[in-house]
Parts: C-alpha cells; sequence; structure tokens
C-alpha cells in the first residue's frame, strides 16, 4: 500500500503544555484512519498541524511528497479539512455555497458543474439548493460543511468530528454518506463517538495526552484488549485497565 | 497575481452578500441614521443651527458609517467563530485577500449611506445642492475607511458575543465626540482638545466642511483629514496584525 501521509515525530507544545507529543505514524492511501481520544488528547492539534494549519514545534510530516514545513501551499492543494465547528457561509444559498467555495478553489465553471452534480447527487441536495444555509438543520448544515470539503476534489480529506452534535438518523445519514467516499480519497477521521470509529474506519489510533497509544485494525484492537467492541477497547487502553 | 485578484472579488462577492441579507444591517446603517436625520431636522433645525441640514446630513453620514465598524466586525466574528476562516486559509486564500474582501464588500453600502443621507437632505433643504455634494460624498469614502478598519480590528480581536458590545463604544464615540449632537462651546478646554486628537469629530469636520465649502484648507480640512487617516493607517496596520495572528491561533 502507498504511504499518504507520513509523520515522524512530530510534536506541538503550547507554552508549559505539550498537545502532541512525538508522534510517529503512517496513513495509507485511500484507507479511513480514525484517530481518537478523549478531550485534549492531541487529536485536533493533530489534524491543525497536517493541514499546515498549525506550525508544529519539532518533528515533520510528509503528505505524499510534501513536507508541511517546506510545502504548504502545495499541501494546500492536495488536501481539505471539515472542522467540527460548521463551517459554512450562513446567509448564501446551498448552492451559493458551492459555488462560492468552488470558485475559491480555483474550479472552472464545466469541472465544477460537474463536481456539482455529483456532490448534489450523494448528498441530495436537490431539495434544498436554493435554501439559504442558515436556514437548514443542524444535519443539513453538517452536510453542507461536509460537501464544501469535497469540492476541490482533495486527495486527503480531514474531518473532525463531523457528527458531532447531531440526532441519531443525521449521524446515520452521515456515516453512509461519509463510507461512500471510502476508497476514493484518504480520509482522516477524528470522533468521540466510539461507534462511529467501528462503523467507518480501515484503521484506528488512539491518542492520549499527546501520545498515541495503539495503531492498528478494529480486529488487532480487540486483539490486544480482548475486547469486543472499540468502546471496550479505548476505556482499556486510555484508562489502563482501571476502568474496565 | 491573476489569481490573488479573483480570490479577493470571489470573497467580496460573498461577504457583500452576507452583510446585505442581514436585515439588522440594513436596520442600523441605512434606516435608523434616515429616520433620525429626518426626525432631528423636524424638531431641531429651528432651535439650533447643530441640526440645520448642511451640518446634519454630514454628521448623519459619517455616523452611520460608525454601524460599518459593528457589522464588519461581526461577519469576522461569525466566521472565526464558526471556522469558517480556517477553511477559507486551507484553500489557499491569504489573509490580505480577506481583509481586502472585507473592506472592499462595504464600499457600496457606504456609498449608498452617502448618497441616500445627502440626496433625503437635498429634498429637505434644497439649499445644500451643490456640487460640494459631490465631494462630501468622495470624502465620506475616505473616512468610512476608518470605520472598516476599526472593524476589521474588533473582528479578529473579539468573538462573536462580545462583538456587539465593543462595537457600541466606536458608535456611541463617534455619537458623543463628534459634536454632532451638542454645541461644544460649552465644553471645557481639554474636553475640546481630547475631542480633537481622536478621529470621530474630525471624520465629521472633515465631511461637514467638504460639503460647506473650506475657508481655511489647512484648519478645515487638511488637519482632520491628517488625523482620520493617521487612525485609519494605524488601525488597518494593527488590523491585519491581529488578524494574521488569530488566523494562525484559530
Amino acid at each position: 500500500m502507498k504511504t499518504a501521509i507520513k509523520i515522524n515525530d512530530l510534536t506541538k507544545t503550547y507554552k508549559d503544555v505539550t498537545a502532541v507529543d512525538r508522534l510517529n505514524l503512517e496513513i495509507y492511501e485511500g484507507e479511513l484512519f480514525s484517530l481518537l481520544g478523549v478531550n485534549g488528547a492531541g487529536k485536533t492539534t493533530t489534524i491543525k498541524m497536517l493541514a499546515t494549519l498549525v506550525k508544529p514545534t519539532s518533528g515533520d510530516a510528509n503528505i505524499f511528497d510534501y513536507s508541511i514545513l517546506k510545502d504548504e501551499e502545495k499541501i494546500k492543494d492536495i488536501i481539505d479539512i471539515s472542522m467540527q465547528e460548521t463551517a459554512i457561509a450562513r446567509k448564501l444559498t446551498v448552492e451559493e455555497n458551492i459555488d462560492f467555495y468552488g470558485r475559491l478553489s480555483s474550479q472552472d465553471k464545466s469541472k465544477l458543474n460537474e463536481i456539482k452534480k455529483v456532490i448534489y447527487e450523494a448528498f441530495g441536495f436537490d431539495i434544498i439548493a436554493k435554501k439559504q444555509a442558515s436556514k437548514l438543520s443542524g444535519g443539513w448544515q453538517r452536510k453542507l460543511s461536509i460537501a464544501l470539503a469535497l469540492i476541490s476534489k482533495p486527495k486527503i480529506l480531514f474531518l473532525d468530528e463531523p457528527t458531532l452534535g447531531l440526532d441519531v438518523i443525521a449521524r446515520r445519514e452521515l456515516w453512509k454518506t461519509i463510507n461512500e467516499l471510502k476508497g476514493k480519497m484518504t480520509i482522516i477521521l477524528t470522533t468521540h463517538y466510539m461507534e462511529e470509529a467501528e462503523a467507518l474506519s480501515d484503521r484506528i489510533g488512539i491518542m492520549k495526552d499527546g501520545k498515541l497509544m495503539f495503531v492498528g485494525t478494529k480486529e488487532e484492537l480487540f486483539s490486544k484488549t480482548g475486547k469486543a467492541n472499540v468502546e471496550d477497547s479505548f476505556i482499556e487502553i486510555v484508562s489502563g485497565g482501571k476502568l474496565s | 497575481m491573476k489569481k490573488s485578484l479573483s480570490r479577493i472579488i470571489i470573497l467580496t462577492k460573498r461577504d457583500f452578500k452576507e452583510i446585505l441579507r442581514d436585515p439588522l444591517s440594513l436596520i442600523f446603517t441605512l434606516g435608523m441614521p434616515l429616520f433620525m436625520e429626518v426626525l432631528f431636522y423636524l424638531i431641531f433645525h429651528k432651535l439650533t443651527p447643530q441640526f440645520e441640514m448642511k451640518y446634519l446630513a454630514p454628521g448623519i453620514v459619517v455616523f452611520a458609517q460608525s454601524f460599518i465598524a459593528l457589522f464588519v466586525g461581526l461577519l469576522i466574528a461569525i466566521d472565526r467563530s464558526t471556522s469558517f476562516l480556517t477553511r477559507l486559509y486551507v484553500s489557499n486564500a491569504k489573509s490580505y485577500e480577506f481583509i481586502f474582501s472585507y473592506a472592499l464588500s462595504m464600499i457600496p453600502i457606504i456609498f449608498v449611506q452617502s448618497l441616500l443621507f445627502f440626496l433625503v437632505g437635498g429634498i429637505i433643504d434644497s439649499s445644500i445642492f451643490s456640487i460640494n455634494m459631490v465631494f462630501a460624498i468622495l470624502i465620506s469614502i475616505v473616512t468610512s475607511l476608518l470605520f472598516i478598519a476599526i472593524g476589521i480590528l474588533l473582528g479578529s480581536l473579539c468573538n462573536a458575543k462580545s462583538i456587539g458590545g465593543i462595537s457600541s463604544i466606536v458608535i456611541a464615540g463617534q455619537s458623543v465626540l463628534s459634536g454632532m449632537w451638542f454645541p461644544i462651546e460649552g465644553l471645557s478646554e481639554g474636553m475640546i482638545t481630547f475631542m480633537n486628537i481622536l478621529p470621530f469629530r474630525n471624520a465629521t469636520k472633515l465631511v461637514q466642511n467638504t460639503m460647506n465649502g473650506i475657508n481655511d484648507v489647512y484648519e478645515d480640512f487638511l488637519i482632520p483629514l491628517i488625523i482620520v487617516l493617521a487612525y485609519t493607517i494605524v488601525s488597518f496596520i494593527l488590523a491585519i496584525v491581529v488578524f494574521k495572528r488569530k488566523m494562525k491561533s484559530n
């Protein structure tokens, strides 16, 4: 398998807090990799460093052939990100949001129309295309937020807690959409929902206090912890067996 | 360069639509100042020269511009808090492109403000119609840059919840320290000096003097212009520095 992301001793410290501590990790092209951890484990900081939004204190990471330290612009051309907040232009319609972000991502008109067609079909935007984004339900807004990250046709997509705060139906709908993206691009997903990681991931990484505690498939995780699901396995690893 | 210009245009269009589709922004930047212009003229213009249309209309133009600081600041604060700016940053847009777009998107609104308040003023009191009105509209674009810069600075510093309260200080500052609502002759010398070294009174004087004819180029035009420009430049520099820092730390 070809390596999409190779992280070498990546570290980020804020004053006296080490958010990410000498992280070493390889993520393969086309896989969906879930990064799990409790609040403050360093998941979002890791994603922000990989997306060149935050400079590492030390270490480096390569996204395909590009270094996050030296090739910021080239990396931005092949990645996109959907943050845990719903990042949309609230007073624009769904269609205007997509047009706006498409043009900003330098897509020409015919290419953008093609992408729009695919996105409308995948997300079911036909019925809400003319609606102002602020008037949509939370689930639709989050779908739009994720759809915007696909317009630039990224090779790497970062999804930071994509279903945070959504009801169970909206969450399941988003899972379906994310599942359909699998294999088409490399996806790095952070989540607090263990069943989400279980349903979607090819491999899982568990972080605690900025350190990577485990990397592997679900089966490897279950075999390591002796548990039958991701949630119990996660608790076993993060609590060191104290809460099992 | 071409890509950058294209991104600025795309961002400007979006910012303009966001502001225009917010009914509150239209009420506060156009509706309320217009209502005040008509109301204050009708009630007070025979009582004090302060409210003659030749002073009131240019005063209202600058007063209404202070609301621009609130709405541009609010737009930036919301864009920051929803990670919308972070998303755009990943699309390779640069900080200076954002700042240009926020500023440029306000210019049409400012132009409409000036045109509306002067025209309505002229309809009420036709004696204010002259070529000077055109110059006053043009110079009001210059004074608006001050409020745009303050708005960008505040939007970069504050969050979406606090921006309203903080911006109201600027609006109150423009209202009280411009001296447009009351004769300042009765104030202490210290207070008048204080008002003269701040940009608010100078911005109002600049548009009022341009409208009513300049007798002393230095006193009536150059000094207020230099003071307003100095505050504008400093505010823009601070806005750029703070905006860039916040973009990185967000």
